[in-house]
């Protein structure tokens, strides 16, 4: 069943998302009216791209820290913002094949999450037209959330 | 086979005399292969004939080392050799830049899939002993597509009127071929006008090149459209006009422009050609605008421009 009060928040090592977890404190500091899990993507290195297997997997220990240090600083974040500890969770999952949206929507759905929150780094039209955006394929996958997507 | 009737095989497939032939089993050092070396390939034999220049516009006749011509001992057809070569590098693309990495595991997958699909160049890859991927590739014969168009002397109506419609139906075949890529979680990687061949032969185009890759975690086909939508662009004008040559020949066209009627990633390009060519349909016209500055959406996937560009091509002369 899809809650609106369960929170799904996508996490990575840019700004833009810590502006959004920044965001849901503002709105949510002091409640506890709601459950929100914050969830960081790893996208493990291509093997196409790093001939090397050490050095692929020096690569994807690397991701992996920066993205759980960038998960324990969005917790403080919203724990600072005195929301209930409890109601607060975080987790890394592996896109296993797909984007980065198109796993943080399998979660919404698996999860059962009312609202998905993303940051948005402001890319340009002719990077999001050849690079793509993480906050363009949650809306555009989303069918039944709200998603905000803070700039 | 001895030493002596292999050299005496690489001369009759070369069809003239060498002073010597060494066995290179590991390619490891290919700056060190040269011609009258023979790859042994698990069993397979090629003479090395010479090295292979670069197309690319501004870089012709740099050797690319990592790419030795070759005869097949076997039957004497000629053969392209890609060897292991590493490397990565900022491709720019407007003013955007992009990092690029030359992958042979991705094109010997390719080579893989798309294996009897006249569509694509065609190959084999062979372990040497070192476990290098080397690519064995049956040499196209032909030239590139532009090339071909670039020879053809006559003026763009005329070229509307009488070739247009032939040559973008050789691209829907194309674009199908690049779907099928897309399908099977693979992209082209360097989409660019000479990275199609026209066959000497049979007429048909076949794609090239498939080493290039790139981390493109959220639009993984995005590079792979944009490099069919100027593919379609210099195939529709015979040419992608510049702001700088319009400015020069054709001033009042320029004066008709906008911002939106350019190319979304390359500014100084223009894309929307009906009003370079009046007489263009204004639904192939259509299709090119999802690649402009004003597209108010793209394109994500192939089959979405093919299901456009279909009907617009039964419009054609």
């Amino acid at each position: 069943m899809i809650l609106w009060n369960r929170i799904l928040v996508g996490v990575d090592e840019g700004e833009a998302s810590l502006g959004a977890v920044r965001y849901l404190a503002a709105v949510l500091g002091g409640s506890n009216t709601s459950k929100v899990r914050l969830l960081a993507v790893f996208k493990p290195p291509d093997p196409d791209l790093e001939p090397d297997p050490g050095a692929l997997e020096t690569q994807a220990a690397e991701r992996r820290l920066a993205l759980e240090a960038r998960l324990a600083e969005a917790y403080h974040i919203l724990v600072e913002a005195r929301l209930a500890q409890e109601n607060v969770s975080t987790d890394l999952v592996e896109t296993n094949g797909r984007s980065i949206g198109e796993t943080i929507m399998a979660e919404q759905a698996a999860g059962g999450y009312g609202t998905v929150v993303v940051g948005r780094r402001g890319m340009t039209k002719a990077e999001e037209f050849l690079f793509g955006s993480v906050s363009s394929n949650v809306v555009h996958q989303a069918t039944d959330c709200c998603v905000w997507v803070v700039a | 086979m001895p030493e002596d009737g292999l050299k005496r095989r690489a001369e009759e497939v070369l069809g003239r005399p060498l002073d010597r032939v060494r066995i290179i089993t590991d390619t490891t050092q290919f700056m060190e292969l040269s011609r009258g070396d023979v790859l042994d390939l698990q069993g397979k034999r090629y003479l090395l004939t010479g090295v292979a220049y670069e197309g690319r516009f501004g870089l012709d006749e740099e050797p690319k080392h990592w790419v030795k011509r070759a005869l097949d001992l076997d039957d004497g057809g000629q053969k392209l050799i890609k060897l292991v070569f590493y490397e990565q590098f900022d491709l720019p693309i407007g003013h955007l830049k992009v990092r690029c990495y030359r992958s042979p595991r991705k094109e010997a997958r390719i080579l893989e899939l798309v294996r009897g699909r006249p569509e694509f160049m065609q190959g084999l890859t062979f372990l040497d002993t070192a476990g290098n991927e080397v690519r064995v590739l049956d040499r196209v014969p032909g030239q590139s597509m532009d090339r071909v168009l670039d020879a053809q002397r006559i003026d763009h109506q005329t070229y509307f009127q009488t070739r247009l419609k032939d040559v973008l139906t050789k691209f829907m075949g194309c674009l199908e071929a690049i779907a099928f890529l897309h399908a099977h979680g693979e992209r082209h990687g360097d989409i660019r006008r000479d990275h199609i061949f026209e066959h000497s032969g049979h007429g048909g185009w076949i794609w090239i090149d498939f080493d290039y890759n790139f981390e493109l975690a959220e639009s993984p086909f995005g590079l792979d459209l944009f490099g069919l939508g100027n593919v379609l662009c210099y195939l529709v004008g015979r040419g992608i006009p510049i702001l700088q040559d319009l400015k020069r020949d054709r001033p009042e066209v320029l004066e008709r422009l906008d911002s939106g009627d350019l190319s979304l990633v390359i500014p100084n390009r223009v894309f929307n050609l009906r009003k370079v060519y009046p007489y263009l349909p204004e639904e192939l016209n259509r299709v090119l605008m999802h690649f402009s500055a004003s597209a108010p959406i793209f394109y994500e996937r192939v089959e979405e421009m093919t299901a456009d560009l279909g009907p617009a091509l039964a419009l054609l002369p």
